[in-house]
């Protein structure tokens, strides 16, 4: 068998095994050094285990994701959530859907400090939900803006999934973290004008909550001051340079441990629990990591990602319509598929793809325009039927709304999150500008 | 009250229970570490930002830290079944035959396990041999691998112990242990 095809085996038996229940990680690990075997022998594969296991956790690149996962964790204990959301509710809860509105502000601004979807979801869930149903919105509308409106910890820096992107393309996760600042923001400007529409069309969805005084949103805004202070050091201070995104996430911890036994009253318990929970997640992560590089070893030595990047390279066919391919492939796997296992199996083989055909852009560029583009699109599997997760925890939270109607609910958002991804792929400038700007 | 979502499937058998102690414990002294990673960047950063004093050669350290967590935080990582698994493709299976999946893709893990460990040992060694030491530190790099190699005796335990369920699971036809849900 030729290298090419073994590679292209190899790519099949992984996908089976995936398939079958058999865990991404493990799968990557079993299919990488079978097939590193098969093309490089038993001696260099037994060379390169020596050390790659090492080198791959040791690696500075990498601290980064326990320490921003701690910060998440630190975050979610520190009662931001809830005044995050009193907060945007004083503003604009008087509006019609202003309420769900104020979920999906609290969602964003809950997203400068958290790189994960699941808890955003999950900690403003608590708080907006209860406050949604008492002011009679209905159900499917406000469980469908909550499962929504947690994509936004991902989209907005820091992100998880843009620290990986960077590490298997290579790029630089400063400017990946500047150029999801504006795509964010436009999907939190999206979601509010989906609300805005649907409580346009059905005023029953959503009606106006409690009018605020002048006073009382200020008080309301100053209990928040936290949060701000934590996002202008951390971010703030990532993206100016004055610190890297390591040393931004240690310091994000250190200062959302200290927002958490201040504020959010966590004792010993609930630290050994956020510390517990940094744990699982950062070896789930961590795993994947090591099995995407052995499985990327051996994609390597098969020169499978080269020979489809000259595939279509020399099809002739439009560049957008390969991205636009990509895109709708997917938005397949993301309804099945978790998110960064996603980006794992397939990034190796679409980057090469993407990277040489031209788009008009340079290589930095095409990192920053591809990775926006990745992130969008593969959060949008996180409230997707069948396996949307996002859904899933919302709807754990809303006993009383079926799931088929908070996937209903998820609808209009979907609408929305079709724009942006058009609007992100159309105008790279939203991607590129602020990490222009920025230097 | 502890809100860990990986006490809903503690074991109650006695090699279980021991398991799953030791992986907890390694977890939170992992997550310790991970504590310490981030006290150090705080005072270097502010030693640098404030009196230009940063703490030399932190980077290698943090590395160093954050390896030594990563292999820490394996074991329990499995004995709570905190990998992902894409199980879209086999919901209408039988409870059986999802046992049998299982038990596959958990010998996989073990073999490729075992693996990992045998060549770490050679790999710890090769760096003793290098005797590399970290930068600004009197620190040698292999000081840390005989606690990798540890956390990796306590990963194949666990992987082994999952495996062990996994079979009575097969043969008894019980609904396999329910994962829980993890992601970013």
């Amino acid at each position: 068998m030729s290298d090419l095809r073994i590679g292209a085996v190899g790519f099949g038996v992984l996908l089976i095994l995936i398939a079958l229940r058999v865990p991404v990680a493990v799968s990557m690990l079993a299919v990488g050094t079978a097939g590193y075997v098969s093309i490089a022998g038993t001696i260099a594969l037994l060379s390169y285990l020596k050390t790659e296991m090492y080198w791959r956790f040791t690696s500075p690149d990498l601290s980064v994701i326990p320490l921003f996962l701690m910060m998440g964790h630190f975050a979610a204990r520190a009662g931001i959530t809830t005044a995050l959301f009193r907060a945007a509710a004083a503003w604009i809860g008087h509006l019609r859907g202003g309420l769900a509105m104020a979920a999906v502000g609290g969602c964003a601004a809950f997203g400068t400090v958290s790189g994960s979807s699941l808890a955003t979801a999950a900690m403003m869930g608590q708080v907006a939900l209860p406050e949604l149903r008492r002011y009679k919105y209905a159900g499917g509308f406000a469980t469908g803006t909550l499962a929504a409106g947690g994509t936004l910890g991902i989209l907005i820096p820091p992100s998880i999934v843009l620290i990986i992107f960077a590490i298997i393309v290579e790029g630089n996760i400063v400017s990946l973290f500047q150029a999801a600042f504006i795509p964010g923001l436009v999907a939190t400007a999206g979601y509010m004008v989906a609300i805005a529409i649907v409580t346009r069309l059905d005023p029953t969805a959503g009606p106006a909550g409690p009018r605020a005084t002048m006073a009382e949103r200020w008080k309301a805004l100053r209990q928040v001051w936290t949060i701000g202070v934590i996002f202008l050091v951390v971010m703030g201070g990532i993206y100016s340079g004055i610190f890297t995104p390591t040393e931004g996430a240690g310091v994000g911890a250190a200062a959302t441990f200290l927002a958490a036994v201040t504020h959010g009253g966590m004792r010993m318990q609930s630290f050994l629990d956020a510390l517990v929970e940094t744990a699982s997640t950062s070896a789930m992560i961590f795993l994947i990591l090591l099995g995407a590089d052995v499985f990327n070893a051996f994609l390597g030595f098969s020169r499978l990602p080269l020979w489809t990047a000259d595939l279509f390279q020399n099809s002739g066919l439009s560049p957008y319509l390969v991205v636009l391919g990509m895109i709708l492939l997917y938005l397949a796997l993301g309804c099945v598929m978790d998110s960064l296992a996603m980006i794992l199996i397939t990034i190796p083989i679409f980057w090469p793809i993407v990277a040489a055909l031209d788009f008009g852009l340079d290589a930095d560029q095409m990192k920053l325009w591809f990775g926006i583009i990745t992130l969008s699109v593969v959060e949008i599997g996180l409230i997707t039927p069948p396996v949307g997760l996002n859904v899933f925890v919302i709807n754990s939270l809303a006993k009383d709304v079926p799931m088929a109607e908070t996937f209903r609910g998820v609808v209009p958002f979907l609408m929305s999150d079709a724009v942006r991804v058009t609007l992100i792929v159309l105008f790279p400038t939203l991607s590129l500008l602020l990490p222009r700007l920025l230097g | 009250m502890s809100n860990d979502p990986g006490e809903a499937v503690r074991p109650t058998d006695a090699v279980g229970r021991l398991l799953f102690g030791a992986a907890k414990a390694l977890a939170v002294f992992g997550g310790g570490l991970c504590c310490l990673m981030a006290a150090m960047v705080t005072v270097s950063v502010s030693g640098r930002y404030l009196f230009s004093a940063p703490i030399p050669g932190d980077y290698d350290l943090l590395a160093i830290l954050s390896g030594c967590a990563a292999f820490a935080f394996l074991p329990y990582c499995q004995m709570t079944r905190g990998n992902v698994v894409v199980d879209f493709f086999t919901t209408n299976t039988s409870p059986r035959a999802k046992a049998v999946l299982d038990a596959v893709g958990t010998l996989l893990y073990l073999m490729v396990a075992i693996l990992f460990a045998w060549r770490l040992y050679y790999g710890g060694l090769e760096l003793r041999a290098n005797a590399e030491v970290l930068a600004n530190f009197n620190f040698y790099r292999w000081w840390t691998v005989p606690f990798d190699l540890v956390c990796m005796a306590v990963l194949i335990a666990a992987i082994a112990y999952t495996l062990v369920r996994d079979i009575d699971d097969a043969r008894s036809g019980r609904p396999p242990a329910q994962a829980v849900v993890e992601e970013v």
